[in-house]
């Protein structure tokens, strides 16, 4: 690859109409009023919402069911066990389901924090730095998104064990904080929101250069970070294989393994499929809020945020 | 959240912006330095050390955890396991060279060409209906004349949150003729309805899952990215008496063909890696195989069969082909859709 | 952006403090006691493990719960290629052991005393865990005998029976099905090749054998053509379904009824309460149909062993843990009620489980035709690839289940003996054909 293809966030051409945007101007669209509802376009929409709705309505009237009603009654049909269910989750080997949140939201919370501010800094030095070697390394980071992770799982777990972390906490999240997609959109997200001018200023102030990153540009990445850490932090809580091979102690184990343990019991045990169906409800729930609680950052950033500083 | 920079993989542009940086690379905290071979040498290290610096994070995890494991897939890929006798005890067994023994073995299996070909039927299903789905959404959401914008934005981005294993299970139990409430409807209305867990159907249920759980993600990248493109040039169309319809396909799609093309890549590259789907959905029908996908057979021959070297060369091939494929489709896309910017 | 930082400050530091407990249970310090870690997935082992420890406050063990069989195999094998990582001792099913000492996964026992356990067990099961040969490589836990379950309400009210043979249970498919066209006796299940390895083996079939320094590989002889083509004949006749079990639809089937029957082992109550509850006192258990009424037999589906491996640092406390966890009369009381499994070691069993499962509770003399059933057990040989002959029954038979016809059943058998024999040659194993 050639060393101008590294360029290609900052002097796209078309970035201009979109990263790196002028903000709108609010007043515009108000001026002509609201245009009148479309009930078309409308119903499409709801329909796309009810397409993606339908299971989950499922799930919560499949959770409310005990283990025979689940398989005897009309699927939709609720039923008088939902807290039963809860209680009985809750209560399986000790509230081990709960352990298993926890865990959860340790390896996606701390594993994202840190893969976004990994990601934040290279995205940054790769759209705001020339240096020899650049194009290469961007390169070779940006192929680890055709690897997928079935693949390297065995293989880190031979590399885990030869250091003897096998069956820790590290084992499931250092894995997990280089995130090449991570990388890419951070370059994008710095090329576009952080004007080299600003760099250069704290420069003449005689600012270090990791100062400049932590205090100048980290803010005004931020929002687009937030998207990079929501990414991360879903990867994180959904993946399976992962933490599936490098764990042997079901107290370390996040949810999707711990799961996926309840419904593969083998042959000779019922699979437990009320436990199953009301812990995949509540561990959607946490995942829920939080995107309902960061989309604010999301719309700053995109539609306005962008070149503001 | 947008790709709009396009291409990370792009030849021939220009260098503009980042070039300027270079130029004043020596920082003035310098000027504590008296001497000046000091400051040629702080200039050094600004130039090439502090980036490689602050990189450093990256470029240390990226070797440990991603380069290190697929150079040892590439070793084990030229392994093989070799028994001696009734292979019992220890002894009974040994690593051994293998050459391209388990290459050869990969591209003989019939059953691996058939998984490619089935790989390649369902991206053809899927990508287009899911890139289709999320930009006509994205659309709408854009378009200040549908309501409801909010909440459905968020109920169709919902299930990206949903675990593939767990996401599968659920369509499992409603593919279930028996505990399905579309069946019971159906049969309600004495209607015979078709069943998805058969030979015909099975690869379009796979990629309902599929969709279901990507098309919010797609749908809010689109979507972000038209939220970025300035008001103003639709005013401008507006003015001129363009319909919505006009505008999405003269001005609103062409601007955000870079994210679009960016969506497609990154779909293609996650349905050649399709695995958690079929293989959540294995247990519940004979119509798919242990080896259904390419990635179900590293899975087989690395998980059950004990053979981490079969499954090491066809993960290589895999990601060979996944990175030759991302590299022609963005060869030709560039062509088609950026040829007149260069 | 300052807020979240310190917020992963703070968990960064909540982290490595949960690492440092995590790190420090599995290693036993040298002067506290010995810790064992136990790989298992039977069901509320850990209740059973916590008698132990309360009385051996020297060695404590302790109880990592793994999905099913199979996927605590692949990850021992992958700890002990790894060289670390593995438990102290696993579960293991029966037909896993070959494979496992073929990886020298498993500590040999016989140094420690092992042999003298011999008597307890059944020669089956002892065969099992030797291999046939002096090493002895994991003691017997459960056996699981297979029989025949299915529903007294439904048979009476049609005024059928049981079948005693093979022959009278396609008369009682045929008769069900034509009864009633929702309901079927059973279902042929590509999912389970432990199900159709113990049908096999009740029909004298030998899948593995050693002859002198080599192997053999008998799967596509007359024992399992018979078999398969028995159930290809009622499939593609329509009066046994083709759908594979522990589907959601096999449990709503195993609820409404239209499951009338079940081929299944041993532990079958476990599996029909939990997934049937309403169904209790309907269903009864008897012994297999036979081939040959004079001479009965049955086959095993399931049933494991506790194994010491390799990587263990303690492998005699090891060693006296899973001794006393399997010949123990109070551990393998506390086996079957807890864990409600059927003890391997016959005498203590047959002590220990006196009343029938509570959803048995219409059959008191359960146990009985358990014991009874339990001591016709064929013979069976497993051998270094059974993962393999696994997964190309799952793909061979699901092929014939989905084509519904006699021919493809007996097809499948044929391409199982190839992919079996091909596997052992190209690994380099000594084959005899």
């Amino acid at each position: 690859m050639s060393r101008s293809a590294l360029e290609a966030p900052s002097s796209d051409p078309t970035i201009a109409a979109s990263a790196s945007a002028p903000a709108p101007t609010p007043t515009s669209r108000s001026l002509l009023g609201r245009p009148k509802a479309s009930p078309l376009s409308t119903t499409i929409l709801i329909l796309g919402a009810v397409y993606c709705l339908f299971p989950v309505l499922w799930v919560v009237m499949a959770a409310s069911k005990d283990g025979g009603e689940l398989f005897s009654t009309f699927t939709l049909a609720p039923s008088g066990n939902f807290f039963n269910n809860i209680v009985e989750l809750s209560q399986y080997r000790g509230g081990l389901y709960w352990r298993w949140m926890l865990n959860t939201a340790l390896y996606a919370g701390v594993g994202a924090l840190a893969s976004t501010w990994v990601s934040a800094i290279a995205g940054y030095v790769l759209a705001k730095f020339t240096f020899p070697g650049k194009s290469t390394v961007f390169t070779v980071l940006l192929m680890g998104v055709l690897v997928p992770g079935v693949i390297l799982a065995i293989p880190q777990y031979f590399l885990m064990a030869q250091i003897g972390l096998t069956n820790t906490y590290w084992s499931v999240l250092l894995p997990q904080i280089i995130s090449p997609y991570g990388i890419y959109l951070s370059r994008i997200y710095a090329a576009g929101s952080v004007p080299t001018e600003v760099i250069e200023a704290a420069r003449t102030e005689g600012a270090r250069e990791f100062s400049i990153f932590n205090r100048v540009a980290l803010p005004m990445m931020g929002p687009g970070l937030v998207t990079i850490f929501l990414f991360q932090f879903v990867a994180i809580w959904n993946n399976f294989m992962l933490p599936y091979i490098m764990l042997g102690d079901d107290k370390l184990f996040p949810i999707t393994v711990g799961l996926s343990g309840l419904l593969n019991q083998g042959a000779s045990v019922p699979s437990m499929y009320t436990l199953v169906i009301m812990g995949a409800l509540l561990s959607i729930i946490p995942l829920i809020a939080m995107f309902l609680l960061l989309q604010r950052f999301w719309k700053v950033d995109l539609a306005a945020g962008a070149v503001k500083a | 959240m947008v790709f709009p920079s396009g291409t990370p993989v792009r030849k021939g542009h220009p260098v503009a912006t980042t070039t300027r940086i270079e130029g004043d690379a020596a920082p003035p905290r310098d000027r504590s330095a008296a001497s000046p071979r000091k400051r040629l040498n702080g200039s050094r290290w600004t130039r090439i050390g502090i980036p490689y610096a602050m990189l450093a994070p990256a470029i240390i995890l990226f070797a440990a955890f991603m380069a290190a494991p697929i150079l040892y897939t590439l070793y084990l890929s030229f392994q093989k396991k070799q028994v001696v006798g009734l292979g019992l005890g220890s002894g009974g067994s040994s690593q051994v060279f293998a050459g391209w023994e388990n290459y050869a073995a990969a591209f003989g299996d019939p059953e691996f060409g058939a998984s490619v070909g089935r790989v390649f039927l369902y991206g053809l299903v899927l990508v287009p209906c899911m890139l289709g789905l999320a930009l006509l959404f994205a659309l709408l959401l854009d378009s200040p004349r549908t309501r409801a914008a909010g909440f459905t934005r968020v109920a169709i981005f919902m299930p990206y949150a949903v675990p593939a294993v767990i996401s599968s299970l659920l369509w499992g139990f409603l593919y279930l003729p028996a505990v399905s409430p579309f069946y019971y409807i159906f049969d309600k209305l004495g209607w015979d309805a078709p069943q998805v867990l058969s030979s015909n159907l099975i690869l379009f249920g796979i990629a309902n899952i599929a969709l279901w759980g990507g098309v919010g993600f797609n749908m809010i990248v689109i979507y972000t990215s038209l939220k970025a493109v300035p008001q103003d040039i639709y005013e401008a169309a507006r003015l001129d008496g363009a319909s919505e319809i006009q505008m999405a396909l003269r001005i609103k799609i062409p601007i955000i063909a870079p994210s679009i093309v960016m969506t497609a890549l990154f779909s293609m590259v996650a349905t050649l890696q399709v695995f958690a789907e079929p293989t959540t959905l294995r247990p519940l029908t004979n119509t798919l195989s242990t080896s259904w996908t390419p990635l179900m057979k590293v899975y087989r021959d690395a998980f059950t069969r004990d053979d981490i070297y079969s499954a090491a060369a066809t993960s290589i091939i895999i990601a060979l082909a996944t990175f030759a494929l991302s590299f022609l489709f963005l060869k030709i896309v560039q062509r088609r859709a950026f040829g007149q910017e260069d | 952006m300052h807020r979240i930082f310190r917020s992963s400050a703070i968990a960064a530091v909540a982290a490595a403090a949960l690492l440092t407990t995590g790190c420090s249970a599995g290693s036993g310090g040298d002067s506290g006691p010995v810790e064992l870690s136990y790989w298992a997935w039977a069901p509320n082992l850990e209740q059973v493990v916590e008698i132990w420890n309360e009385q051996n406050p020297d060695i404590q063990v302790t109880v990592n719960k793994q999905d099913g069989g199979d996927p605590a195999i692949t990850k021992l094998l992958t700890a002990i290629k790894a060289g670390s990582g593995a438990p102290d001792m696993i579960q293991a099913e029966y037909q896993k052991i070959a494979t496992l000492v073929g990886s020298d996964a498993l500590a040999d026992l016989s140094d420690q005393g092992a042999g003298d356990l011999e008597d307890v067990f059944s020669e089956g099961d002892w065969d099992q865990v030797t291999l046939g040969g002096d090493a002895i490589y994991a003691i017997p836990q459960d056996t699981a005998p297979m029989m025949f379950f299915y529903r007294a309400d439904i048979l009476d009210s049609l005024g059928l029976t049981a079948p005693t043979t093979w022959e009278e249970y396609a008369e009682l498919a045929r008769a069900v099905h034509t009864a009633n066209p929702d309901q079927l006796l059973g279902t042929f299940s590509a999912n389970d090749a432990g199900w159709f390895t113990g049908l096999a083996q009740q029909a004298d079939a030998e899948w593995w054998g050693i002859d002198g320094e080599a192997w053999t590989v008998g799967v596509d002889e007359e024992p399992t053509q018979k078999v398969a083509e028995y159930w290809g004949g009622l499939v593609e006749e329509g009066v046994i379904g083709n759908q594979p079990m522990y589907t959601p639809e096999w449990n709503a089937g195993l609820n409404d009824g239209s499951q009338v029957g079940w081929l299944s082992a041993v532990w079958a109550p476990g599996v029909l309460s939990g997934n049937a509850p309403d169904t209790a006192g309907l269903w009864e258990a008897a012994p297999m149909p036979q081939w040959d009424a004079d001479e009965p037999a049955t086959g095993n589906w399931g049933g494991s062993t506790t194994a010491v491996t390799t990587q263990s640092e303690h492998p005699e406390e090891a060693m006296e843990f899973i001794t006393w966890l399997n010949t123990d009369p109070e551990a393998v009381t506390a086996l079957a009620d807890v864990s409600g499994v059927y003890p391997a070691a016959q005498e203590a069993a047959a002590e220990a489980l006196t009343t029938a499962p509570e959803f048995f509770s219409n059959q008191t003399d359960f146990y009985d035709v358990v014991a009874e059933v339990a001591e016709t057990a064929n013979p069976f040989t497993y051998g270094p690839n059974v993962n393999v002959a696994y997964s190309a029954y799952n793909d061979e038979f699901a092929k014939a289940a989905d084509a519904k016809t006699q021919a493809a059943f007996i097809e499948a058998v044929t391409q199982m003996q190839k992919i079996t024999i091909d596997d052992l040659k190209s690994a380099g194993f000594t084959v005899k054909e």
